[in-house]
């Protein structure tokens, strides 16, 4: 597998008046596989088409492996690509979709139908060679269009949405695979979901985009714990926003002081960012500080959400047997486990 | 549910099959009847059919006729196809007037068309027979925009493309080896309406001064016009066989929606 690294330097694209993407920049390294994640709209499409080279950037460059690519067209970059949308050429069998990308590239036939099947069979498709793209499902569709992508041996592998069309747990089956290929082929991987989960379930780093920009990119872990702006905290995961005041350095957060983690110049009123996972609810009747609205059992966790005395709606993830006595109604003791909250402007 | 199809009466399928009974198949019939006719010895015989063959002139101008119907329908094709694929997918504003243009063929009058063209273009084009592809893919093109535009309508035409183009094939590839296979009965319709329109077109020939075959015919019907009725059933049948032979030659690959 030919892999290599990826860069894309102060792009900027236009679409009339809407910058959707406005001085972009990424590395991806060798074998990697980094996700471009965020709301619709933030540019996340945009930047892997202009990866792919099927949209050209109004400024900028695209480097792989250091090498400028920016005005390659698409069929001359060596980049396999599957789309959101089934895409698969209906007027050819399973086995000659997987071998188009080599009959382009004047590969023999026998070579190329060998190739095809190595691939199916990779992807679990070996049987279906000889069917046309429409006797297969959803699913099998898209494995077929990944053997399509990776058959050629592209340098990079580019993924938009692929996952989107298909049902819940097809999805979670085929991005399984999707990674499993990646690791044993070692293909530089772009991939971009709107779906949170999906990004962290199979990333080595994901990208948070928004605006055109990325806000920041890290793992799947550190983006989780440290976001770096409001906008990420918010966006990964779930987030409580609770209004408080921020003084020394500190916050107070149900009576307690926690030191403060800013990423600007907030101060006075501020809003503290704290994951469900970090507040604990105690049920009590003394030093109560908010009442239980409602529990949502969701097998081995529960989602308590609780309303504060001073109105604020606040959630909370428990196991469910420790919140099995947390009935709607109940008075309850809420404390924030953090070391550190981060912070931003109210 | 074929079958329930098959027998159940349907109004306004028994309306369309009894006007183009009465009013294509009737008459298509009666000069059948009326070709294969012998008033000498008052019964039926291939006398005409035979005599028709036998025409020095026959194999000339229906041969002369079918070339430059072939050429007109490449020249539709290689024009239309990559038109009307940058039209789609380029979503641009000239596309509502491209649709307009096509249309014109169809409200200028041929005559006025054929006056025209002997008063614009220059002589070496005049000089040509070659002229003709070009004039009658005018004519035909009302009806070859639409059978491609109604093709490209009806397939994810950007998202095969780009994964066309991705996998490394270039426009010309991508057209040939994805597009047109994946439109093939719209590309055939097109072929059919085309091969059918240059074959049978006779205004704008005899107008300019060219000879072909269905001037030809209206020539020898002046002697014979047994004969000339006995022609033109050939000249029906001749491309229905040839189109026949076309679609035999490109096989029919299964596609979504057209098993």
């Amino acid at each position: 597998m030919s892999s290599k690294s990826l860069s894309l330097r102060n792009i900027s694209k236009r679409f009339g008046t809407v910058n959707a993407l406005d001085n972009f920049n990424l590395e991806v390294g060798v074998g990697e596989l980094v996700a471009l994640l965020g709301p619709s709209g933030c540019g996340k499409t945009t930047a892997l088409r202009v990866v792919a080279g099927l949209e050209h950037q109004d400024s900028g460059t695209v480097l792989v492996a250091d090498k400028n690519i920016s005005d390659v067209p698409a069929h001359k970059r060596n980049m396999g690509m599957v789309f959101q949308a089934y895409s698969l050429f209906p007027n050819l069998t399973v086995e000659e979709n997987v071998a188009f990308g080599l009959q382009m590239r004047k590969v023999t036939k026998t070579v190329r139908l060998k190739k095809a099947h190595e691939l199916l069979d990779l992807v679990g498709l070996d049987s279906q060679s000889k069917r046309f793209t429409h006797q297969l499902s959803g699913g099998q569709q898209q494995r077929v269009a990944l053997a399509r992508a990776l058959a050629f041996e592209p340098e990079i592998l580019l993924l938009d949405e692929p996952l989107s069309a298909l049902d819940a747990q097809v999805r979670v089956n085929l991005r399984e695979e999707i990674r499993r290929l990646q690791l044993s082929l070692g293909t530089t991987t772009l991939f971009v979901t709107h779906d949170q989960e999906e990004a962290m379930a199979i990333s080595d780093r994901v990208g948070v985009m928004s605006h055109g920009k990325l806000e920041q990119i890290d793992t799947p872990d550190a983006l989780y714990n440290k976001p770096a702006t409001s906008f990420v905290a918010s966006f990964v995961g779930t987030m409580n926003r609770i209004p408080t005041q921020l003084s020394d350095g500190h916050v107070q957060l149900f009576g307690k002081m926690i030191p403060a983690l800013k990423n600007g110049n907030e101060s006075g009123n501020v809003i503290a960012l704290v994951r469900p996972e970090s507040i604990v609810i105690k049920s009590t009747d003394e030093d109560a500080n908010a009442k239980v609205l409602t529990r949502l059992f969701m097998g081995a966790s529960s989602n308590i959400v609780c309303q504060t005395k001073d109105g604020t709606v606040v959630q909370s993830l428990m196991s469910s047997d420790k919140s099995g006595d947390l009935h709607p109604g109940s008075t309850v003791k809420l404390e924030v486990t953090n070391k550190e909250v981060l912070v931003s402007n109210a | 549910m074929a079958k329930a199809l098959r027998v159940k009466f349907q109004p306004p399928l028994a309306l369309t099959l009894l006007i183009l009974g009465f009013f294509v198949f009737l008459p298509m019939l009666s000069a059948f009847e009326y070709s294969i006719r012998t008033p000498l010895t008052g019964g039926y015989g291939w006398t005409h059919y035979i005599w028709a063959v036998t025409e020095d002139d026959f194999f000339h101008y229906i041969l002369r006729s079918m070339w430059l119907a072939g050429v007109t329908v490449l020249i539709t094709l290689f024009v239309l196809v990559p038109t009307l694929t940058w039209l789609h997918l380029s979503n641009s504003k000239v596309r509502g007037l491209i649709d307009g243009i096509s249309l014109l063929p169809l409200v200028i009058p041929v005559v006025a068309f054929a006056v025209g063209a002997q008063i614009a273009f220059p002589e070496f084009v005049q000089n040509t027979v070659l002229e003709l592809p070009f004039l009658y893919f005018v004519l035909a093109l009302p009806y070859a925009y639409r059978s491609l535009d109604i093709g490209l309508n009806s397939i994810p035409l950007k998202t095969i493309t780009e994964a066309a183009r991705s996998a490394g094939a270039n426009w010309m590839r991508t057209i040939t080896t994805v597009i047109v296979p994946v439109i093939r009965g719209s590309v055939m319709a097109t072929i059919a309406l085309t091969f059918a329109l240059s074959l049978g077109e006779y205004t704008l020939t005899v107008l300019l001064h060219w000879d072909t075959f269905p001037t030809w015919v209206t020539y020898v019907a002046q002697d014979n016009i047994l004969g000339a009725i006995a022609i033109s059933m050939m000249s029906l049948i001749i491309p229905f066989l040839i189109l026949t032979v076309i679609t035999l030659f490109v096989p029919e690959r299964s596609t979504q929606g057209r098993k």
